[in-house]
């Protein structure tokens, strides 16, 4: 029987269930081969297949196994209008934080600055101390205050330290190295001053969003942050998500914890974040544009899966565009998402998204 | 006459360990054994694909990939001597990189650069939120008949589209194979603004701009 499908770019296609499982198999092994992920068991192959089958437009998973929500943007979503992403409704920060905890029932929130990354927010703390405390006063979810570590905000041409990218391509590569640790190590000092004044200023926790963008030393530098902020803030609430599904080697042998961290799975990643004392671990795996959504899902399943199996702290796993199984598509189609959110809660066993 | 099967294994291997006196030494040894320059050459290349591979594998990373590269140069400047004069000094193709004007996102295309750099072509990388007049003036004044157009949002997308219409426009565009990547940039968004070529990943792209040389 022909049914229709989506491929990594959102495109609608036709397919069958027999290429459907093809895919699952084929997805499966190259997580396999990326990862070493376990393979899914036949049973749950055919649960996935049953899944990516259905004939529903938006499935959910049976009452009961809910899973709840964080999330990463802060209010933004709601109030930009880039012309062909946002919503574009006229807010301020605070009304749209009401909005997600009073009418889209967000299990959880975060304040964030439209510039969304450590660097930026640092000269501007004071402000955000002040409304992050004026919000906590309106509002009862659990409100975390968000940004992006994106250490490229500490090389030239927009910080003080020398980037690596240009520095290899002059096969200076130990220089290289050496301002990516220093990198590394400034982004920590500023986690530790920023984190210190939001949780002074009354908030519940802090979400590391897009974590490694800038490569292994921007992980091992958030995590230095984090370490850090554990230890001066014992019960605070520390939510990492990451960039990507492995951690990119700029600088190839920077470590933290005695292991290097350059390549690292989201399996390996959750470990190393528990140890700097993150609560909750937000692990990507990326979609491949080009491959169908039954090859994409089945591999972010695996992945996932494996990560969920290592992992003694919650895992939220990141679904949107372009992560997660679902198409890289600017308005993610609905029968992809809610597919690809069931399969993950029912297969990959995740505690939220 | 032999195959010098020996010397290409050792060769690949010290291009995966990615030491550059090693790769000198694999070399040396290579030549000192009869092989001929342009073969070694070819050896250090292969293993130069392999390198690429173990990095799209996370095996192997950027320091590494340069490592390897800068071993091979090293090898192939004291092999100039044997080669034919005007194999010296010869890259593939000129290629200018860079992110679109209005999108500051480096990464992504700095590893592009890189790797395009390390298999074989002469990159002259703008940098990000370039001017789109600048990709055009290196076509015009800089010989580069290679372009490559980084977006990271779905926002900048579609100045790879205006700058492939400024080509036209100039009359420029049949000089220049254009190829375009990003994270929101697929196949289907390469055809249809006509880019010559997508790929998925860094090293994808080395292999795909080799196969626009014809």
């Amino acid at each position: 029987m022909v049914m229709f499908t989506r491929m990594g770019d959102g495109r609608r296609v036709e397919t069958t269930r027999k290429q459907v499982i093809d895919d699952i198999y084929l997805g499966m092994s190259h997580a396999a081969e990326c990862s070493e992920a376990k393979p899914l068991s036949g049973d749950e192959v055919d649960h996935l297949a049953d899944i990516l089958c259905s004939e529903g437009k938006v499935l959910g998973v049976a009452p009961g196994n809910e899973v709840v929500l964080t999330e990463d943007g802060g209010p933004y979503k709601l109030m930009i209008d880039s012309g062909s992403s946002g919503n574009g409704i006229d807010m301020s920060r605070t009304e749209s934080i009401m909005v997600h905890e009073r009418a889209l029932g967000m299990d959880s929130f975060q304040l964030a600055h439209i510039d969304y990354s450590i660097k930026a927010v640092k000269p501007i703390i004071s402000y955000e101390m002040m409304v992050l405390e004026k919000v906590q006063a309106m509002t009862i979810v659990p409100l975390f205050y968000g940004a992006m570590p994106n250490m490229g905000l500490y090389y030239k041409p927009d910080g003080p330290f020398g980037n690596p990218a240009d520095l290899m391509r002059e096969f200076k590569i130990e220089e290289a190295q050496h301002e990516a640790e220093a990198a590394s190590d400034a982004i920590a000092q500023d986690i530790e001053f920023i984190t210190d004044r939001i949780m002074a200023a009354g908030g519940e926790g802090f979400n590391f969003d897009t974590t490694a963008s800038a490569g292994d030393a921007d992980f091992a530098g958030t995590l230095k942050g984090i370490e850090k902020m554990r230890k001066s803030h014992p019960d605070s609430y520390i939510v990492m998500g990451m960039s990507a599904e492995n951690v990119l080697g700029i600088h190839g042998e920077i470590e933290y914890d005695g292991k290097v961290v350059a390549g690292l799975y989201p399996h390996e990643q959750v470990k190393l974040a528990e140890k700097a004392g993150v609560n909750v671990f937000g692990p990507v795996v990326n979609t491949n544009t080009s491959k169908s959504l039954a090859w994409n899902l089945a591999r972010a399943i695996t992945i996932v899966k494996q990560c969920e199996t290592a992992s003694k702290i919650p895992c939220h796993v990141n679904m949107g565009m372009g992560v997660g199984g679902i198409p890289m598509s600017e308005t993610p189609p609905i029968d992809a998402v809610s597919r690809c959110s069931k399969a993950m809660v029912e297969i990959a066993h995740v505690d939220g998204i | 006459m032999t195959s010098f099967e020996n010397e290409k294994k050792a060769i690949a291997a010290a291009m995966v360990a990615y030491k550059v006196p090693g790769i000198q030494k694999a070399a040396a040894d290579a030549k000192a054994a009869g092989m001929e320059a342009t073969e070694i050459i070819e050896a250090m290349g292969a293993g130069m694909s392999e390198v690429g591979v173990l990095f799209e594998r996370g095996k192997l990373f950027l320091p590494h990939v340069l490592s390897a590269a800068n071993g091979m140069s090293a090898a192939v400047k004291a092999l100039e001597a044997d080669l034919p004069k005007d194999q010296v000094g010869v890259k593939l193709a000129k290629v200018c990189m860079g992110t679109v004007e209005g999108d500051v996102h480096d990464i992504g295309k700095s590893i592009c650069s890189t790797m395009l750099q390390c298999g074989g072509f002469d990159v002259v990388d703008l940098g990000r939120d370039v001017p789109s007049k600048d990709f055009i003036a290196q076509v015009k004044d800089n010989g580069c008949t290679m372009m490559g157009l980084s977006a990271l949002m779905t926002t900048t997308m579609t100045v790879q589209r205006d700058i492939i219409g400024m080509l036209k426009d100039a009359g420029l565009r049949d000089n220049v194979k254009v190829m375009v990547g990003g994270a929101p940039v697929t196949q289907t968004w390469a055809d249809k603004i006509g880019a010559d070529c997508y790929s998925e990943s860094a090293s994808e792209q080395v292999d795909r701009a080799k196969a626009l040389l014809g």
